[in-house]
């Protein structure tokens, strides 16, 4: 049996269609996720008393049970939590209307929050304390040296396990087929389905992650040389 | 200018200052010596409030403050009267040397951005480092990065700086050019406290010695005293333990 090459080529651009709700999903749940995980972090490094339980029973949950389970989890509960409550509260919506995008955002960025956290906080603890004791003694405030000289260290730092990051999320969004999201998977799945060719449909979105990823990672390799001028050249041993 | 008046502090319950005078006359070079776990800097680091006194109060020209209960403001008045040379350096990584003496020009004191890359221009001269402006301080060597430490200090024309072993994390041959700007300093009249192991330094270039043991001011005086003739007796075991035998100072 030979590979349908045109159905190939075909079912990768359909899918490619599903691209922007990949991207775009990925893009809110950082935009959600980085100032959380951000204020998790910081959380954590100054032990704010009783937040600080909270944020570490909310870390181990959100690390400690898959993926799959919380989507299904949130997509069955929350829409009629959503629901009662506004029902509650008279609100003139319809919840079931609404659409899954919103619901694969909360799941992403609930998950994605717990691992930037732990990602910031282990790249500003690398920072030394030295230089923040250095800033506030040459007159700044303990936020301009965050801003001006702990952050911009820690976030070179962090550049790495930041690309990880992101590459499981994009990855982890395929999952969201589950919620009936029409991302570039379940193009895939459902044009596999139609036609019965299920290798060529799988073999299209590998494509596709392969290159999303690939240029993920690129794009923050760039970056992170643009932003490393000032460290020493690594010396191979 | 500066008087600090029973200054204690403790860690985890283990007391490091138990009671510490100091003053500090405008112009003075004061060298605060004494076996390590005396206290000196603890002491140095609660007058810039890098650590919090337990107890303890200072004058600071018109300012007088509690130094336990010190508000936020007034620390940042300190601060920005006051300079901090630290003893591993703790430059600024992601910042050339000039970027280095200006962030706390412009940034902590809101200097035009002209005004201060001047002053530091002038400042990293002083240290003889105007040739090395543009460069991180992963290139430079370490005597280079504390002249930068150093010249960070001068630009904000403190009334007083602070310096905490400035030359203990240094190798023996880059000890001297720290020195010898330290030295051209005192000579212009800078108001210095120096943490210090460098009795010779010490001994030439200050004009009073503060010998601390175990939380307390031992003995201060001029070095002539304090260094050959010592009141106390713990300062006399201090000099022994730490000059060769035979050797004199100065």
């Amino acid at each position: 049996m030979g590979l349908d090459l045109d159905y190939l080529a075909r079912t990768f651009l359909l899918s490619l269609r599903g691209l922007p709700v990949t991207l775009g999903i990925c893009a809110s749940t950082l935009l959600v996720s980085l100032p959380l995980g951000f204020a998790l972090a910081i959380i954590g490094i100054y032990r704010v008393r009783v937040l600080r339980k909270l944020a570490s029973v909310y870390i181990s949950f959100a690390r400690g049970t898959p993926v799959v389970l919380q989507i299904l989890v949130v997509y069955s509960v929350l829409p009629s939590l959503a629901n009662a409550l506004a029902i509650r509260a008279g609100w003139d919506v319809d919840v079931f209307a609404m659409n899954p995008l919103w619901y694969a955002v909360v799941v992403f960025s609930f998950n994605t929050t717990a691992v930037l956290s732990e990602i910031i906080r282990s790249a500003i603890l690398t920072v030394d304390r030295g230089q923040y004791e250095a800033a506030l003694s040459s007159g700044m405030t303990g936020r301009q040296a965050y801003r001006r000289i702990i952050l911009p260290q820690a976030l070179l730092v962090a550049l790495p396990n930041l690309a990880n990051a992101t590459i499981n999320l994009i990855k982890g969004t395929s999952l969201a087929f589950l919620m009936a999201v029409r991302d570039v998977t379940a193009i895939a799945k459902i044009e596999a389905a139609r036609g019965y060719e299920y290798v060529e449909s799988y073999l299209a979105v590998f494509m596709i992650y392969l290159l999303v990823c690939g240029a993920t990672q690129a794009l923050f390799t760039l970056v992170e040389r643009r932003l490393g001028i000032y460290r020493a050249p690594v010396v191979a041993f | 200018m500066l008087s600090i008046r029973d200054l204690h502090k403790s860690f985890h319950r283990a007391e490091v200052l138990r009671g510490v005078d100091l003053d500090v006359a405008k112009g003075d070079v004061v060298a605060i010596i004494g076996p390590s776990g005396a206290g000196k800097t603890t002491l140095l680091r609660c007058v810039n409030f890098l650590e919090r006194a337990d107890r303890g109060e200072m004058h600071f020209d018109g300012l007088h403050l509690d130094m336990h209960k010190a508000s936020g403001k007034d620390v940042l008045a300190i601060r920005k009267r006051t300079a901090f040379v630290f003893q591993n350096y703790n430059l600024f990584n992601n910042k050339t040397a000039l970027e280095n003496v200006t962030e706390g020009l412009i940034i902590g004191r809101g200097m035009p951005a002209r005004d201060a890359e001047d002053a530091a221009r002038r400042a990293l001269d002083k240290v003889g480092l105007s040739n090395r402006l543009d460069y991180y301080p992963s290139k430079l060597s370490g005597g280079q990065q504390q002249r930068v430490g150093i010249a960070r200090a001068i630009a904000v024309d403190p009334d007083v700086i602070l310096f905490d072993e400035p030359t203990s994390a240094l190798d023996p041959e880059l000890i001297g050019e720290v020195l010898g700007i330290m030295r051209q300093l005192a000579r212009e009249g800078t108001t210095m406290v120096v943490v210090t192991h460098e009795l010779a330094f010490a001994s030439d270039v200050a004009n009073r010695i503060v010998f601390m043991d175990e939380g307390l001011v031992v003995e201060s005086g001029p070095p002539d005293r304090v260094l050959h003739s010592p009141a106390e007796e713990r300062t006399r075991q201090f000099l022994r333990r730490i000059l060769p035998a035979g050797a004199t100072l100065g």
